[in-house]
């Protein structure tokens, strides 16, 4: 049980001209569930291995329990890791590769046994104990480095995309059982992956990355509902939120964006915090496009959808849904719409798609930061 | 239609490596296979007709040259010089090794170099620098301090064949030992030298054999006949007047024995040692 805090983490590794994190600041709670998420060089892992104290500090702290650890060796940590590869120790079996962090620890005979039975029977390892690494499969390996750190308990888990050589389905199975052991343990826990499934079905709360830095923290709903930069709104969903420029135009009832001769009142927004602004970005996700009037949901107000001719580019049927490519006339971006499997729109139609205006986001085209919904 | 056609082109197409094989195969085992039969001949028969077979095997010769000479002694003395070298080697070699290929600190690079460069220099040119050493320090004429010549001169050998293995252990595995909870010197005998033990072997398989036959520096820094080790033993049977040739046979095939016996006990590992890449 611990709270990790890191304080304004800085890593440059050396003969590299560009630091790989950047003033990081992040505070994982007791018993919680924090998901790193970001694209690949992002520097998740550097941070992770900081933690862990795998890798040396370049600036800024590591505290676990308010107690600063950046000279602590990763010895004396406690924590566990699991890595993307799993590093099994291939000289021993399945037995000695769970029992080796408790002998080190001078846990009694009898109670390894005891420990090591229980997790692996929990993981399914029984039959395996006395395997090596190379005779069980890629699943069977990845529960092994799971039971590895389990058999520990820590204080800290960490966790270094740990299913990424996982196949589809028992991804899914694993990413299951990991949540359940994680709600019955309650140990603290920082995952890292770049997968967004994973990052929202199991953190509490995702932190995402971006170039070595935290771009936005927050429960995944609720960054998923306001990302805080472009790149948060692209990279979370898929297909990712559209995003078109948009012209502002201000009248006495409110300010107004103009889509390709459309005119979208932003009713969410006070003109005050629009003055400054003549061009903007416009974030629709693609599920809030809709092509038909009655889908938007009963009880909305008619008045919340405006109509938008498109021309459909590309129909790509994905069984439950069906995602449109379309064009607007004057935008050269193509947006991306996800309607009904029963749709009859095929490429080459002219149709009108109604875009839902509770669900727009602004964003500056400079910044790139979301400009707030104040009304 | 494809595998027919390498159906019978294949033997045709590894006639030439067969035959490769062959020549190779005669060339290095027929003297071999000519000393083994000598070994068993007695001088005057051999000098009647050199590549003739055994008439009779005289057996009692091998007792022979064991009485005969010192070669109880020589034996003894190659076994402690040859042992204790190879085990130092492979203990302080394979602590270089996890070093060099484990850590990066000020000067690494500058270490690797200096070490590795042992190997360029051939064996004639220090010997004269140590031998004033070993005088020196009062180790001309002891076993200790042909051990350590060897040792020194064999290091560089030995660290540059097992830091190429050891920098192919995924560096996630230490890491995952230290979030075990090991230190350093503990990671290095749990996990490097286990995992290693195929390069481990390859090491002292070479270093034995070739320092088992080691001829220069023994003949240079041992004088005394009761530290002799065995190549130095051999000589003895070539006498200052005549050539004992059946009895240079005798005690080649008896100066070999421990190297086959080792060859053969550890080759298939030694193999793997040089062949294996990845480690899971
Ligand atoms: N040992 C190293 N030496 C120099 N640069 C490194 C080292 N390790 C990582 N980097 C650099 O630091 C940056 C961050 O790397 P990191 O491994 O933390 O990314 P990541 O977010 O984990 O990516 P991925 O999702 O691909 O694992 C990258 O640009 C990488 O090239
Ligand atoms: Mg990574």
């Amino acid at each position: 049980m611990a709270e990790v805090a890191i304080e304004r983490l800085s890593k440059r590794y050396p003969r590299s001209s560009e630091a790989a994190v950047k003033e990081v600041s992040l505070t994982v709670a007791d018993g919680e569930f924090m998901v790193l998420l970001g694209p690949s060089g992002c520097g998740k892992s550097t941070v992770l291995r900081m933690i862990a104290g795998l890798e040396p500090i370049t600036a800024g702290t590591v505290a676990i329990d308010g107690k600063v650890v950046n000279e602590v060796p990763a010895k004396a940590r406690d924590i566990a890791m699991v890595f993307q590869s799993y590093a099994l120790y291939p000289h021993m079996d399945v037995f000695d590769n769970l029992a080796f962090g408790l002998r080190r620890r001078g846990v009694p005979t009898g109670e390894i046994e005891r420990r090591v039975g229980l997790a692996a029977a929990k993981l399914g390892l029984s039959p395996f104990l006395r395997r090596k690494p190379h005779a069980l499969s890629g699943g069977q390996r990845q529960r092994v480095a799971l039971g590895r750190a389990i058999v520990r308990d820590p204080k800290v888990f960490l966790f270094d995309e740990p299913l990424s050589n996982l196949d589809a389905a028992l991804r899914v199975s694993t990413r299951n059982e990991l949540i359940r052991q994680q709600q019955e343990i309650g140990t603290t826990t920082i995952y890292v992956t770049h997968d967004q499934v994973e990052a929202m079905t199991m953190g509490h709360r995702i932190c995402i990355m971006d170039k070595g830095e935290v771009v936005q923290i927050g429960k995944p709903l609720a960054v998923y509902r306001d990302p805080a930069t472009t790149f948060v709104a692209r990279f979370l969903g898929n297909p990712p939120m559209n995003l078109v420029p948009v012209e502002l135009s201000h009248e006495d009832g409110g300010a107004a964006a103009r889509l390709c001769a459309t005119g979208i009142a932003l009713r969410q927004w006070s003109q005050r915090t629009l003055a400054g602004h003549r061009t903007l970005l416009l974030g629709i996700r693609p599920e809030d496009l809709h092509e038909d009037r009655r889908e938007a949901g009963a009880g909305s107000d008619a008045d919340r959808l405006v109509p938008l001719p498109v021309r459909v580019a590309a129909v790509e049927p994905l069984g439950a849904e069906t995602l449109l490519v379309l064009t607007l006339d004057g935008l050269s971006a193509e947006v991306i719409a996800r309607i009904g499997r029963d749709t009859r729109l095929r490429a080459g139609d002219r149709a009108t798609i109604w875009l839902d205006t509770a669900a727009i986001h602004l964003f500056d085209p400079g910044t790139t930061r979301a400009i707030p919904r104040d009304l | 239609m494809a595998p027919q056609a390498l159906d019978w082109r294949s033997p045709l197409r590894r006639a030439p490596l067969l035959l490769f094989l062959l020549v190779y195969t005669v060339v290095s085992g027929g003297p071999f296979l000519w000393v083994a039969i000598m070994s068993v001949r007695t001088t005057p028969e051999i000098f009647a007709s050199p590549y003739a077979l055994p008439s009779r095997f005289h057996w009692e010769k091998f007792v022979d040259a064991w009485t005969r000479s010192n070669y109880g002694t020589y034996f003894w003395n190659s076994i402690i010089v040859v042992v204790t070298a190879v085990a130092l080697l492979t203990i302080i070699g394979a602590m270089v090794a996890h070093c060099l290929a484990r850590y990066r600190f000020p000067g690494d690079r500058l270490i690797r170099f200096v070490i590795l460069s042992g190997m360029i220099l051939p064996p004639q040119l220090l010997i004269l620098s140590l031998f004033q050493i070993l005088l020196e320090y009062h180790l001309y004429n002891t076993l200790s301090g042909l051990i350590l010549v060897y040792v020194a001169g064999h290091l560089a050998m030995t660290v540059y064949i097992l830091e190429g293995f050891f920098a192919q252990i995924p560096q996630d595995l230490f890491d995952a030992a230290k979030m075990d909870g090991y230190g350093d010197f503990e990671i290095f005998w749990r996990i490097t030298l286990p995992i290693g033990v195929p390069a481990l072997f390859t090491t002292v398989t070479l270093n034995f054999i070739i320092l088992w036959n080691e001829f220069l520096y023994a003949v240079v820094l041992l004088t005394e006949d009761d530290k002799r080790t065995l190549p130095l033993g051999i000589m003895h049977f070539m006498g200052s007047h005549q050539l004992d040739v059946g009895m240079v046979a005798t005690g080649l095939m008896i100066a070999i024995g421990p190297v086959i016996i080792l060859y053969a006990l550890f080759s298939d590992t030694m193999i793997k040692g040089m062949t294996a890449g990845a480690v899971r």
